[in-house]
Protein backbone atom coordinates (compact mmCIF):
# COMPACT_ATOMS: atom_id res chain seq x y z
CA UNK A 1 0.00 0.00 0.00
CA UNK A 2 2.78 2.40 0.91
CA UNK A 3 4.63 1.52 -2.24
CA UNK A 4 1.50 2.11 -4.24
CA UNK A 5 1.06 5.55 -2.64
CA UNK A 6 4.62 6.52 -3.44
CA UNK A 7 4.20 5.29 -6.99
CA UNK A 8 0.99 7.30 -7.28
CA UNK A 9 2.71 10.40 -5.94
CA UNK A 10 5.61 9.99 -8.33
CA UNK A 11 3.21 9.47 -11.20
CA UNK A 12 1.24 12.55 -10.17
CA UNK A 13 4.42 14.61 -9.95
CA UNK A 14 5.54 13.49 -13.36
CA UNK A 15 2.10 14.19 -14.72
CA UNK A 16 2.17 17.62 -13.17
CA UNK A 17 5.58 18.35 -14.64
CA UNK A 18 4.27 17.24 -17.98
CA UNK A 19 1.53 19.80 -17.69
CA UNK A 20 3.91 22.52 -16.62
CA UNK A 21 6.03 21.68 -19.63
CA UNK A 22 3.06 21.89 -21.94
CA UNK A 23 2.88 25.58 -21.21
CA UNK A 24 6.49 26.26 -22.18
CA UNK A 25 6.46 28.82 -24.94
CA UNK A 26 9.13 28.58 -27.59
CA UNK A 27 9.65 30.91 -30.53
CA UNK A 28 11.18 29.36 -33.60
CA UNK A 29 12.69 31.26 -36.51
CA UNK A 30 12.85 30.10 -40.10
CA UNK A 31 13.82 31.99 -43.24
CA UNK A 32 10.80 31.62 -45.49
CA UNK A 33 12.67 31.90 -48.79
CA UNK A 34 14.20 28.44 -49.15
CA UNK A 35 11.67 26.21 -50.88
CA UNK A 36 10.88 23.39 -50.38
CA UNK A 37 12.35 23.49 -46.86
CA UNK A 38 10.80 26.76 -45.79
CA UNK A 39 8.81 29.25 -47.81
CA UNK A 40 5.94 31.71 -47.68
CA UNK A 41 2.71 30.39 -49.18
CA UNK A 42 0.45 32.78 -51.13
CA UNK A 43 -1.73 33.17 -48.02
CA UNK A 44 1.28 34.48 -46.10
CA UNK A 45 1.81 31.40 -43.89
CA UNK A 46 5.17 29.68 -43.45
CA UNK A 47 5.33 26.19 -44.89
CA UNK A 48 7.80 23.52 -45.92
CA UNK A 49 9.78 20.58 -44.57
CA UNK A 50 11.53 22.61 -41.84
CA UNK A 51 8.22 24.05 -40.67
CA UNK A 52 6.53 20.63 -40.55
CA UNK A 53 9.46 19.13 -38.65
CA UNK A 54 9.48 22.04 -36.20
CA UNK A 55 5.75 21.66 -35.57
CA UNK A 56 5.87 17.93 -34.94
CA UNK A 57 8.96 18.24 -32.70
CA UNK A 58 7.20 20.88 -30.61
CA UNK A 59 4.14 18.67 -30.33
CA UNK A 60 6.24 15.73 -29.14
CA UNK A 61 8.23 17.85 -26.69
CA UNK A 62 5.03 19.44 -25.35
CA UNK A 63 6.17 22.91 -26.29
CA UNK A 64 3.86 25.68 -27.38
CA UNK A 65 5.67 26.98 -30.45
CA UNK A 66 5.23 29.99 -32.65
CA UNK A 67 7.13 30.12 -35.91
CA UNK A 68 8.39 33.44 -37.22
CA UNK A 69 10.12 34.50 -40.42
CA UNK A 70 13.59 36.05 -40.19
CA UNK A 71 15.97 37.02 -42.98
CA UNK A 72 18.94 34.68 -43.25
CA UNK A 73 21.47 37.49 -42.76
CA UNK A 74 20.34 38.22 -39.23
CA UNK A 75 19.13 34.81 -38.17
CA UNK A 76 21.94 33.93 -35.73
CA UNK A 77 22.23 37.44 -34.23
CA UNK A 78 18.46 37.34 -33.68
CA UNK A 79 18.76 34.06 -31.78
CA UNK A 80 21.56 35.42 -29.59
CA UNK A 81 19.54 38.60 -28.97
CA UNK A 82 16.65 36.38 -27.78
CA UNK A 83 14.26 37.44 -30.50
CA UNK A 84 13.45 33.70 -30.65
CA UNK A 85 14.71 30.55 -28.99
CA UNK A 86 15.58 28.20 -31.83
CA UNK A 87 16.35 28.22 -35.56
CA UNK A 88 14.81 25.54 -37.77
CA UNK A 89 15.92 26.80 -41.15
CA UNK A 90 18.01 24.09 -42.82
CA UNK A 91 21.10 25.38 -41.05
CA UNK A 92 24.10 23.12 -41.58
CA UNK A 93 26.01 22.11 -38.50
CA UNK A 94 29.51 23.54 -39.04
CA UNK A 95 32.47 24.13 -36.74
CA UNK A 96 32.32 27.85 -37.37
CA UNK A 97 28.66 28.14 -36.35
CA UNK A 98 29.23 25.91 -33.32
CA UNK A 99 31.39 28.68 -31.90
CA UNK A 100 28.27 30.85 -31.65
CA UNK A 101 25.32 28.48 -31.18
CA UNK A 102 24.56 24.94 -30.03
CA UNK A 103 23.07 22.44 -32.43
CA UNK A 104 20.77 19.47 -31.98
CA UNK A 105 21.46 16.26 -33.87
CA UNK A 106 21.02 16.58 -37.62
CA UNK A 107 17.48 16.29 -38.94
CA UNK A 108 18.44 15.91 -42.56
CA UNK A 109 21.50 15.88 -44.76
CA UNK A 110 21.72 16.44 -48.48
CA UNK A 111 24.68 17.14 -50.76
CA UNK A 112 25.41 20.41 -52.56
CA UNK A 113 25.58 20.71 -56.35
CA UNK A 114 26.20 23.20 -59.11
CA UNK A 115 23.52 24.19 -61.60
CA UNK A 116 24.28 25.58 -65.06
CA UNK A 117 22.34 26.60 -68.16
CA UNK A 118 21.51 23.48 -70.18
CA UNK A 119 24.27 22.68 -72.64
CA UNK A 120 26.81 25.12 -71.20
CA UNK A 121 29.16 22.14 -70.67
CA UNK A 122 31.19 23.72 -67.92
CA UNK A 123 33.88 21.70 -66.18
CA UNK A 124 33.92 21.99 -62.41
CA UNK A 125 37.61 22.65 -61.80
CA UNK A 126 39.90 25.59 -61.29
CA UNK A 127 40.63 25.75 -65.00
CA UNK A 128 37.07 25.12 -66.08
CA UNK A 129 35.63 27.90 -63.93
CA UNK A 130 38.24 30.52 -64.82
CA UNK A 131 36.52 33.84 -65.45
CA UNK A 132 33.05 32.45 -64.71
CA UNK A 133 30.53 34.11 -62.43
CA UNK A 134 29.21 31.84 -59.69
CA UNK A 135 26.38 32.68 -57.32
CA UNK A 136 25.43 31.43 -53.87
CA UNK A 137 23.53 32.61 -50.83
CA UNK A 138 25.52 34.74 -48.41
CA UNK A 139 26.62 33.25 -45.05
CA UNK A 140 26.05 29.69 -46.19
CA UNK A 141 28.30 26.67 -46.43
CA UNK A 142 28.05 27.03 -50.21
CA UNK A 143 29.36 30.60 -50.14
CA UNK A 144 32.21 29.50 -47.88
CA UNK A 145 33.07 26.62 -50.20
CA UNK A 146 33.19 28.90 -53.24
CA UNK A 147 35.34 31.46 -51.50
CA UNK A 148 37.79 28.86 -50.24
CA UNK A 149 38.11 27.04 -53.56
CA UNK A 150 37.34 29.32 -56.48
CA UNK A 151 37.74 32.90 -55.27
CA UNK A 152 41.08 33.25 -57.05
CA UNK A 153 39.82 32.21 -60.50
CA UNK A 154 36.09 32.95 -60.62
CA UNK A 155 33.88 35.92 -59.81
CA UNK A 156 31.71 34.99 -56.83
CA UNK A 157 28.46 36.82 -56.27
CA UNK A 158 26.59 36.37 -53.00
CA UNK A 159 22.87 36.92 -52.47
CA UNK A 160 20.67 37.57 -49.46
CA UNK A 161 18.37 34.69 -50.38
CA UNK A 162 18.57 31.58 -52.53
CA UNK A 163 15.60 32.83 -54.52
CA UNK A 164 17.54 35.91 -55.58
CA UNK A 165 20.52 33.82 -56.66
CA UNK A 166 18.18 31.67 -58.78
CA UNK A 167 16.66 34.82 -60.26
CA UNK A 168 20.06 36.11 -61.35
CA UNK A 169 20.90 32.74 -62.90
CA UNK A 170 17.70 32.93 -64.97
CA UNK A 171 18.49 36.54 -65.83
CA UNK A 172 21.83 35.41 -67.26
CA UNK A 173 24.05 37.30 -64.80
CA UNK A 174 25.44 34.05 -63.40
CA UNK A 175 27.05 31.09 -65.15
CA UNK A 176 26.55 28.78 -62.19
CA UNK A 177 24.80 28.56 -58.87
CA UNK A 178 26.02 26.40 -56.02
CA UNK A 179 23.44 25.35 -53.45
CA UNK A 180 21.81 22.43 -51.73
CA UNK A 181 20.88 19.85 -54.37
CA UNK A 182 17.31 19.39 -53.06
CA UNK A 183 16.67 23.10 -52.88
CA UNK A 184 17.89 23.48 -56.46
CA UNK A 185 15.88 20.49 -57.64
CA UNK A 186 12.55 21.17 -55.93
CA UNK A 187 12.81 24.92 -55.57
CA UNK A 188 14.17 25.66 -59.03
CA UNK A 189 14.81 22.93 -61.61
CA UNK A 190 11.38 21.32 -61.21
CA UNK A 191 9.65 24.69 -61.59
CA UNK A 192 8.81 26.35 -64.92
CA UNK A 193 11.71 28.87 -64.67
CA UNK A 194 14.22 26.09 -64.05
CA UNK A 195 13.39 24.32 -67.33
CA UNK A 196 16.48 25.47 -69.20
CA UNK A 197 18.93 24.54 -66.43
CA UNK A 198 20.61 21.35 -65.22
CA UNK A 199 22.91 19.90 -62.56
CA UNK A 200 26.59 19.75 -63.41
CA UNK A 201 29.50 18.13 -61.57
CA UNK A 202 29.53 15.73 -58.64
CA UNK A 203 27.60 15.83 -55.37
CA UNK A 204 29.64 17.81 -52.86
CA UNK A 205 29.59 16.63 -49.26
CA UNK A 206 33.06 17.16 -47.81
CA UNK A 207 32.34 17.67 -44.09
CA UNK A 208 35.09 20.28 -43.95
CA UNK A 209 32.75 22.67 -45.76
CA UNK A 210 29.38 21.01 -45.84
CA UNK A 211 29.17 20.10 -42.19
CA UNK A 212 27.28 17.27 -40.60
CA UNK A 213 23.79 17.89 -41.96
CA UNK A 214 21.15 20.40 -40.95
CA UNK A 215 20.42 20.83 -37.26
CA UNK A 216 18.32 23.02 -35.03
CA UNK A 217 20.29 25.89 -33.53
CA UNK A 218 19.67 27.01 -29.94
CA UNK A 219 21.44 29.54 -27.76
CA UNK A 220 24.74 28.24 -26.32
CA UNK A 221 24.08 26.44 -23.06
CA UNK A 222 20.36 26.01 -23.64
CA UNK A 223 20.64 22.29 -22.97
CA UNK A 224 17.01 21.95 -21.90
CA UNK A 225 15.62 22.93 -25.28
CA UNK A 226 18.34 21.09 -27.17
CA UNK A 227 17.69 17.85 -25.28
CA UNK A 228 13.93 18.19 -25.69
CA UNK A 229 14.35 18.52 -29.47
CA UNK A 230 16.86 15.66 -29.65
CA UNK A 231 14.53 13.36 -27.72
CA UNK A 232 11.57 14.28 -29.91
CA UNK A 233 13.69 13.86 -33.03
CA UNK A 234 14.76 10.34 -32.01
CA UNK A 235 11.09 9.56 -31.36
CA UNK A 236 9.78 10.66 -34.76
CA UNK A 237 12.68 8.89 -36.49
CA UNK A 238 11.66 5.67 -34.75
CA UNK A 239 7.88 5.75 -35.11
CA UNK A 240 7.68 6.65 -38.81
CA UNK A 241 6.46 10.23 -38.40
CA UNK A 242 9.67 11.54 -39.94
CA UNK A 243 9.28 9.33 -42.99
CA UNK A 244 5.74 10.58 -43.49
CA UNK A 245 6.88 14.20 -43.52
CA UNK A 246 9.81 13.30 -45.78
CA UNK A 247 7.48 11.54 -48.22
CA UNK A 248 5.18 14.58 -48.32
CA UNK A 249 7.98 16.57 -49.97
CA UNK A 250 10.48 14.16 -51.51
CA UNK A 251 10.32 10.84 -53.36
CA UNK A 252 13.37 9.61 -51.37
CA UNK A 253 14.80 9.83 -47.86
CA UNK A 254 16.82 12.95 -47.13
CA UNK A 255 18.01 11.85 -43.66
CA UNK B 1 -2.75 39.52 -64.59
CA UNK B 2 -1.95 36.25 -62.81
CA UNK B 3 -0.77 37.00 -59.28
CA UNK B 4 -0.42 33.29 -58.36
CA UNK B 5 -2.64 33.76 -55.33
CA UNK B 6 -0.50 36.54 -53.86
CA UNK B 7 -3.09 39.25 -54.61
CA UNK B 8 -4.50 39.30 -51.08
CA UNK B 9 -1.01 39.57 -49.60
CA UNK B 10 -0.15 42.50 -51.87
CA UNK B 11 -3.40 44.21 -50.87
CA UNK B 12 -2.60 43.73 -47.16
CA UNK B 13 0.84 45.18 -47.78
CA UNK B 14 -0.61 48.18 -49.62
CA UNK B 15 -2.95 48.80 -46.68
CA UNK B 16 -0.05 48.76 -44.25
CA UNK B 17 1.92 51.14 -46.48
CA UNK B 18 -0.95 53.64 -46.40
CA UNK B 19 -1.36 53.25 -42.65
CA UNK B 20 2.32 53.83 -41.93
CA UNK B 21 2.46 56.84 -44.26
CA UNK B 22 -0.71 58.42 -42.82
CA UNK B 23 0.35 57.94 -39.18
CA UNK B 24 3.83 59.28 -39.91
CA UNK B 25 2.30 62.34 -41.58
CA UNK B 26 0.06 63.10 -38.60
CA UNK B 27 2.90 62.73 -36.09
CA UNK B 28 5.31 64.49 -38.45
CA UNK B 29 2.96 67.47 -38.82
CA UNK B 30 2.74 67.79 -35.05
CA UNK B 31 6.52 67.66 -34.75
CA UNK B 32 6.80 70.12 -37.63
CA UNK B 33 4.48 72.58 -35.92
CA UNK B 34 6.52 72.41 -32.72
CA UNK B 35 9.77 72.60 -34.68
CA UNK B 36 8.71 75.68 -36.61
CA UNK B 37 7.52 77.34 -33.40
CA UNK B 38 10.88 76.54 -31.78
CA UNK B 39 12.85 77.89 -34.74
CA UNK B 40 10.94 81.17 -34.67
CA UNK B 41 10.84 81.50 -30.90
CA UNK B 42 12.84 84.02 -28.92
CA UNK B 43 14.53 81.28 -26.92
CA UNK B 44 18.04 80.55 -28.09
CA UNK B 45 18.28 76.98 -26.65
CA UNK B 46 15.02 76.04 -28.42
CA UNK B 47 16.32 77.42 -31.73
CA UNK B 48 19.59 75.52 -31.34
CA UNK B 49 17.76 72.24 -30.59
CA UNK B 50 15.42 72.69 -33.56
CA UNK B 51 18.33 73.56 -35.87
CA UNK B 52 20.31 70.52 -34.73
CA UNK B 53 17.26 68.31 -35.27
CA UNK B 54 16.52 69.45 -38.82
CA UNK B 55 20.21 69.43 -39.77
CA UNK B 56 20.65 65.86 -38.56
CA UNK B 57 17.43 64.45 -40.00
CA UNK B 58 17.77 66.13 -43.37
CA UNK B 59 21.50 65.48 -43.59
CA UNK B 60 21.61 61.70 -43.06
CA UNK B 61 20.12 59.21 -45.55
CA UNK B 62 16.65 58.00 -44.61
CA UNK B 63 17.71 54.37 -44.83
CA UNK B 64 20.58 54.95 -42.44
CA UNK B 65 18.34 56.65 -39.88
CA UNK B 66 15.95 53.73 -40.06
CA UNK B 67 18.72 51.16 -39.55
CA UNK B 68 20.20 53.20 -36.70
CA UNK B 69 16.85 53.30 -34.92
CA UNK B 70 16.01 49.66 -35.58
CA UNK B 71 19.31 48.07 -34.58
CA UNK B 72 20.68 50.83 -32.38
CA UNK B 73 17.30 51.31 -30.70
CA UNK B 74 17.22 47.72 -29.50
CA UNK B 75 20.70 48.01 -28.04
CA UNK B 76 19.96 51.36 -26.40
CA UNK B 77 16.60 50.35 -24.93
CA UNK B 78 18.02 47.05 -23.72
CA UNK B 79 20.84 48.91 -22.04
CA UNK B 80 18.45 51.38 -20.41
CA UNK B 81 15.92 48.77 -19.30
CA UNK B 82 18.51 46.22 -18.19
CA UNK B 83 16.74 43.42 -20.06
CA UNK B 84 16.07 42.59 -23.68
CA UNK B 85 13.66 45.00 -25.32
CA UNK B 86 12.31 44.22 -28.75
CA UNK B 87 12.08 47.09 -31.22
CA UNK B 88 9.77 45.86 -33.94
CA UNK B 89 9.84 46.94 -37.56
CA UNK B 90 6.59 48.86 -37.35
CA UNK B 91 7.65 50.84 -34.28
CA UNK B 92 11.09 51.68 -35.62
CA UNK B 93 9.66 52.52 -39.04
CA UNK B 94 6.93 54.80 -37.72
CA UNK B 95 9.38 56.52 -35.41
CA UNK B 96 11.98 57.07 -38.15
CA UNK B 97 9.49 58.29 -40.76
CA UNK B 98 7.75 60.59 -38.28
CA UNK B 99 11.06 62.17 -37.29
CA UNK B 100 12.04 62.59 -40.94
CA UNK B 101 8.68 63.99 -41.94
CA UNK B 102 8.82 66.27 -38.90
CA UNK B 103 12.16 67.72 -39.98
CA UNK B 104 10.94 68.55 -43.48
CA UNK B 105 7.62 69.98 -42.32
CA UNK B 106 9.45 72.10 -39.74
CA UNK B 107 11.21 73.87 -42.59
CA UNK B 108 8.10 74.07 -44.77
CA UNK B 109 6.02 75.58 -41.96
CA UNK B 110 8.80 77.93 -40.88
CA UNK B 111 9.14 79.30 -44.40
CA UNK B 112 5.36 79.64 -44.73
CA UNK B 113 5.03 81.49 -41.44
CA UNK B 114 7.85 83.86 -42.36
CA UNK B 115 6.19 84.57 -45.71
CA UNK B 116 3.22 86.22 -44.06
CA UNK B 117 4.07 89.95 -44.13
CA UNK B 118 4.83 91.31 -40.66
CA UNK B 119 2.69 94.33 -41.43
CA UNK B 120 -0.42 92.20 -41.36
CA UNK B 121 0.35 91.03 -37.84
CA UNK B 122 0.98 94.58 -36.71
CA UNK B 123 -2.26 95.70 -38.33
CA UNK B 124 -4.17 92.89 -36.65
CA UNK B 125 -2.78 93.83 -33.27
CA UNK B 126 -3.50 97.50 -33.92
CA UNK B 127 -7.11 96.50 -34.55
CA UNK B 128 -7.14 95.00 -31.06
CA UNK B 129 -7.21 91.30 -32.01
CA UNK B 130 -6.00 88.97 -29.28
CA UNK B 131 -2.98 86.69 -29.97
CA UNK B 132 -5.21 83.62 -30.42
CA UNK B 133 -7.32 85.50 -32.94
CA UNK B 134 -4.27 86.73 -34.81
CA UNK B 135 -3.11 83.14 -35.22
CA UNK B 136 -6.50 81.72 -36.16
CA UNK B 137 -7.86 84.49 -38.38
CA UNK B 138 -4.77 86.03 -39.94
CA UNK B 139 -1.91 83.56 -39.79
CA UNK B 140 -3.35 80.08 -40.27
CA UNK B 141 -5.37 80.68 -43.46
CA UNK B 142 -2.28 82.11 -45.14
CA UNK B 143 0.28 79.72 -43.67
CA UNK B 144 -1.94 76.85 -44.81
CA UNK B 145 -2.01 78.17 -48.38
CA UNK B 146 1.72 78.87 -48.46
CA UNK B 147 2.70 75.57 -46.88
CA UNK B 148 0.47 73.29 -48.95
CA UNK B 149 2.78 72.80 -51.96
CA UNK B 150 5.69 71.96 -49.66
CA UNK B 151 3.58 69.67 -47.50
CA UNK B 152 2.26 67.94 -50.60
CA UNK B 153 5.82 67.23 -51.67
CA UNK B 154 6.69 65.93 -48.22
CA UNK B 155 3.69 63.60 -48.31
CA UNK B 156 4.68 62.14 -51.69
CA UNK B 157 8.25 61.54 -50.52
CA UNK B 158 6.96 60.03 -47.29
CA UNK B 159 4.60 57.69 -49.10
CA UNK B 160 7.49 56.32 -51.16
CA UNK B 161 9.91 56.25 -48.23
CA UNK B 162 7.69 53.72 -46.49
CA UNK B 163 9.24 51.17 -48.88
CA UNK B 164 12.50 51.58 -46.93
CA UNK B 165 10.90 49.95 -43.91
CA UNK B 166 10.84 46.69 -45.83
CA UNK B 167 14.54 46.26 -45.00
CA UNK B 168 13.75 45.80 -41.31
CA UNK B 169 11.19 43.13 -42.07
CA UNK B 170 7.92 45.05 -41.95
CA UNK B 171 5.67 43.41 -44.50
CA UNK B 172 4.35 46.45 -46.31
CA UNK B 173 3.79 46.73 -50.06
CA UNK B 174 7.47 46.57 -51.07
CA UNK B 175 8.33 43.57 -48.90
CA UNK B 176 5.18 41.65 -49.83
CA UNK B 177 6.08 42.17 -53.49
CA UNK B 178 9.64 40.97 -52.90
CA UNK B 179 8.36 37.85 -51.12
CA UNK B 180 5.95 37.12 -53.96
CA UNK B 181 8.65 37.80 -56.56
CA UNK B 182 11.02 35.38 -54.83
CA UNK B 183 8.45 32.66 -54.27
CA UNK B 184 7.10 32.73 -57.82
CA UNK B 185 10.34 33.68 -59.63
CA UNK B 186 8.42 36.46 -61.37
CA UNK B 187 10.14 39.65 -60.27
CA UNK B 188 8.88 41.78 -63.12
CA UNK B 189 5.21 40.96 -62.54
CA UNK B 190 5.24 41.73 -58.84
CA UNK B 191 7.51 44.76 -58.89
CA UNK B 192 5.38 46.18 -61.71
CA UNK B 193 2.26 45.60 -59.63
CA UNK B 194 3.91 47.34 -56.65
CA UNK B 195 4.95 50.26 -58.86
CA UNK B 196 1.36 50.50 -60.11
CA UNK B 197 -0.01 50.59 -56.57
CA UNK B 198 2.45 53.30 -55.50
CA UNK B 199 1.60 55.27 -58.62
CA UNK B 200 -2.10 54.95 -57.86
CA UNK B 201 -1.58 56.22 -54.32
CA UNK B 202 0.56 59.15 -55.43
CA UNK B 203 -1.76 60.10 -58.29
CA UNK B 204 -4.78 60.20 -56.01
CA UNK B 205 -2.65 62.21 -53.56
CA UNK B 206 -1.68 64.74 -56.23
CA UNK B 207 -5.35 65.21 -57.16
CA UNK B 208 -6.24 65.65 -53.50
CA UNK B 209 -3.44 68.14 -52.94
CA UNK B 210 -4.51 70.23 -55.97
CA UNK B 211 -8.07 70.30 -54.63
CA UNK B 212 -6.80 71.46 -51.24
CA UNK B 213 -4.62 74.11 -52.88
CA UNK B 214 -7.57 75.42 -54.89
CA UNK B 215 -9.60 75.64 -51.73
CA UNK B 216 -6.83 77.39 -49.79
CA UNK B 217 -6.45 79.90 -52.63
CA UNK B 218 -10.14 80.63 -53.08
CA UNK B 219 -9.94 84.19 -51.73
CA UNK B 220 -7.09 85.00 -54.10
CA UNK B 221 -8.38 83.44 -57.26
CA UNK B 222 -9.76 86.64 -58.71
CA UNK B 223 -7.23 88.97 -57.23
Amino acid sequence: MRLFLIAALVAATIGFQGQAQAQDKVRIATEGAYAPFNFKAPDGTLQGFDVDIAKVLCERAHLECTIVAQDWDGIIPGLLAKKYDAIVASMSITEERKKKVDFTDKYYQTPARFVQKKGANLTISKDGLKGKTIGAQRSTIHAQYLQDNYADVADIKLYDSQENADLDLTAGRLDLVLADSIVLLEGFLNKPDGKGFEFIGPELKDPKWFGAGAGIAVRPGDAKLKDAFNKALAEIRKDGTYEKIDAKYFPFSIY
Amino acid sequence: MDLKGFGAQIATGAGLTLLVAALSLVIGLAIGGLGAAAKLSGSRPLRVIADAYTTLMRGVPELLILLLLYFGGTVLLTWVAGEYVEVNGLGAGLFALSLLCGAYTTEVLRAAIQSVPRGQLEAARALGLRQAHVVRLVMLPQVWRLALPGLGNTWLVLLKDTSLISVVGLEELMRKSAIAAGATHQPFTFYAVAAGVYLLFTTVSVLGISALERRARRGLARA
